[in-house]
């Protein structure tokens, strides 16, 4: 880890109607960290991944940098390319792939991706063959390698989350945003998911922003946490600080 | 609309082109006589009689991959793909109206007709007979069936990549394609782009297998049809779609030919009630599918690429090196 910042958030906001679910948050996230976001319900975590990846549209003012460039104004996809990877926090996989298939979806600049080089099996065939051994690298590293012939429909909601941490992870992505990566898994596999993501930290340097409720798995593999509360950031800290902190307790009792 | 512009652009260009090449002056294409002309040019001239129908193919897939572009912006901006076809009908309509309306575009209502099948001119080598006629057109129908075959080879090796790989991704979870750098608007581009090339070129093989470009045969009952050959063989299957194109042609011909044959023999029958009938039998067919079977008779099939032989458990092909995990891990760790 060090201290240059990956990705700077400069005042943005973001309102449904007339519910401002983000007020004017600035973060800033440093390169090779494993970073928190944790806030009651409702209190915008998710738009505010929606924001930094794209998937929403900010207000106009403020700015989103990641990796030194600009990015407010890029598509998703363009966002992804610079390599910021996410997850969701219902997993978002494609049904009727095999866990395999899902993941062999992420790699970019397949050649047989292009529609008229797609008939001709020869050109691609073995670059096809190639991705599918590094995805499956990936996933004995994540350890389901066991389910890569499995319809997503036939895993659990715990599986699901791993597979879908493996296809964002199959472009070695600089940043992931995770959105409550063990919501839903049952807790020796949510200290297993978080074992696997403070691994690849330190085997590829990669950034993690992770949105968690399972604060005291997140607080043991966490270098800085960030509180949200109606849209906005109420703390930033060391784990141990926080869990110190009154403030942290009323905004989730709403005292 | 696809289909009616390939019709009229392949029409038109051959219109022009067929006495252009033989040296005859073009006139005005909707005259009577320019129509004699072009069948007599055709029956003469076997080379360019052929050359103006590739020409004729090959302008009416460019004009309709042009349409299926500009078609692909607005198409672009809806969630639903029943919104798509709803853009798409309401296109297909407008282009009806405006070609009926506008004689400069395909003479208009009346329609450019003499366009005859690129192999008219083996007539003068038959003897003359019903085989005079019967010979060029089942000449030509073979040649549609082998692009139909080619067109359907294309469509299943497209499926069976890892761009139809991409294609379902990104039809099925929009925003989980773009998190994962997919350009989810190209590849929506792409696809109608290829699939209005192939509407364009069956247009023109249409107009050049009846012999007449007229509007009257782009009415929306035509994009109904396909629509319910679609649902009927299974949406997502080229194999279904194949297979609703036949039973829906089948029961389009039949009910033709069953309507002349069976008047001939009730003389009191009223024949238009079988050949248009065939119109509340889809709609009744539709009707059924949507509820009781709406993935249609064959269901989506799976991605075969190299990936899907490798590594698929429970297959024949299944490396042994990984170890048989077929049975669902219950109680294993890695279970939620």
């Amino acid at each position: 880890m060090t201290d240059e910042p990956i990705l700077l958030v400069n005042g943005i906001s973001k309102s449904f109607g007339g519910v401002k679910a983000v007020e004017g948050v600035s973060l800033s996230v440093k390169k090779g960290s494993i970073t928190g976001l944790i806030g009651p319900n409702g209190s915008g975590k998710s738009t505010l991944f929606n924001l930094i990846s794209g998937a929403e549209k900010k207000n106009p003012g403020g700015s989103i940098e990641f990796d030194g460039k600009q990015i407010d104004a890029l598509p998703p996809h363009k966002r992804s390319e610079l390599g910021m990877g996410r997850t969701f926090q219902t997993p978002r996989l494609f049904p009727g792939m095999t866990v395999l298939e899902n993941t062999m979806v992420a790699p970019r600049g397949q050649k047989g991706e292009r529609p008229f080089v797609a008939p001709l099996r020869r050109r691609w065939e073995g670059q096809e063959v190639e991705l599918a051994k590094k995805a499956k690298e990936q996933m004995t590293r994540l350890e389901i390698d066991k389910l890569y012939g499995k319809l997503t429909s036939e895993i659990s909601g715990g599986q699901m989350k791993l597979a879908q941490l493996s296809n964002a992870l199959m472009e070695d992505p600089k940043m992931l945003l995770l959105d409550e990566p063990t919501a839903g898994v049952a807790p020796r596999l949510a200290q297993d998911i978080f074992q696997s993501i403070t691994n690849e930290r330190h085997e590829r340097g990669t950034t993690f922003f992770i949105i968690e409720h399972r604060l005291e798995v997140l607080f043991k593999h966490v270098d800085t946490v960030f509180v949200m509360h109606q849209g906005r950031i109420i703390m930033e800290d060391k784990p141990e600080a926080i869990v110190k902190d009154k403030r942290l307790a009323e905004a989730y009792l709403g005292i | 609309m696809f289909f009616g512009l390939g019709g009229v652009v392949g029409a038109t260009v051959a219109a022009d082109l067929l006495p252009l090449f033989s040296g005859a002056a073009v006139g005005n294409i909707c005259d009577i006589s320019s129509r004699l002309s072009r069948e007599s040019i055709a029956l003469a001239y076997p080379a360019i009689s052929v050359s103006v129908w590739v020409i004729a193919l090959a302008f009416a897939m460019l004009a309709g991959g042009i349409m299926g572009l500009v078609a692909s912006y607005p198409a672009l901006r809806v969630k639903e793909e029943w919104f798509l076809s709803m853009i798409l009908l309401v296109g297909g309509e407008t282009f009806r109206i405006v070609v009926t309306n506008t004689p400069e575009i395909g003479c208009g209502f009346n329609g450019l007709d003499g366009i005859t099948t690129p192999f008219y001119w083996l007539s003068n080598y038959l003897p003359s007979g019903p085989l005079q006629a019967e010979v060029p057109t089942g000449l030509y129908a073979a040649v549609i069936v082998l692009l139909a075959i080619g067109c359907f080879v294309f469509a299943q090796k497209i499926c069976n990549s890892p761009y139809g790989r991409l294609l379902k991704s990104v039809r099925d979870d929009k925003v989980a394609a773009e998190a994962l750098a997919k350009d989810v608007s190209r590849v929506r581009k792409q696809i109608m782009v290829i699939g209005s090339i192939m509407a364009g070129l069956a247009g023109a093989l249409y107009v050049y297998y009846i012999g007449v470009a007229t509007p009257e045969d782009y009415i929306p009952a035509l994009t109904f049809g396909i629509w319910v050959m679609m649902i009927l063989g299974g949406y997502a299957n080229n194999r279904g779609l194949l297979l609703g194109a036949f039973v829906i042609t089948m029961l389009d011909r039949g009910s033709l030919v069953s309507g002349i044959a069976l008047e001939s023999y009730f003389p009191t029958l009223n024949s238009n009630l079988i050949v248009y009938g065939r119109y509340m039998v889809e709609a009744v067919i539709l009707l059924l599918l949507l509820v009781f079977r709406r993935k249609g008779l064959l269901p989506e099939t799976r991605v075969k690429t190299k990936a899907y032989t490798l590594f698929d458990f429970g297959k024949k092909n299944a490396k042994p090196s990984s170890q048989p995990a077929e049975v669902p891990p219950k109680g294993d760790a890695t279970t939620g």
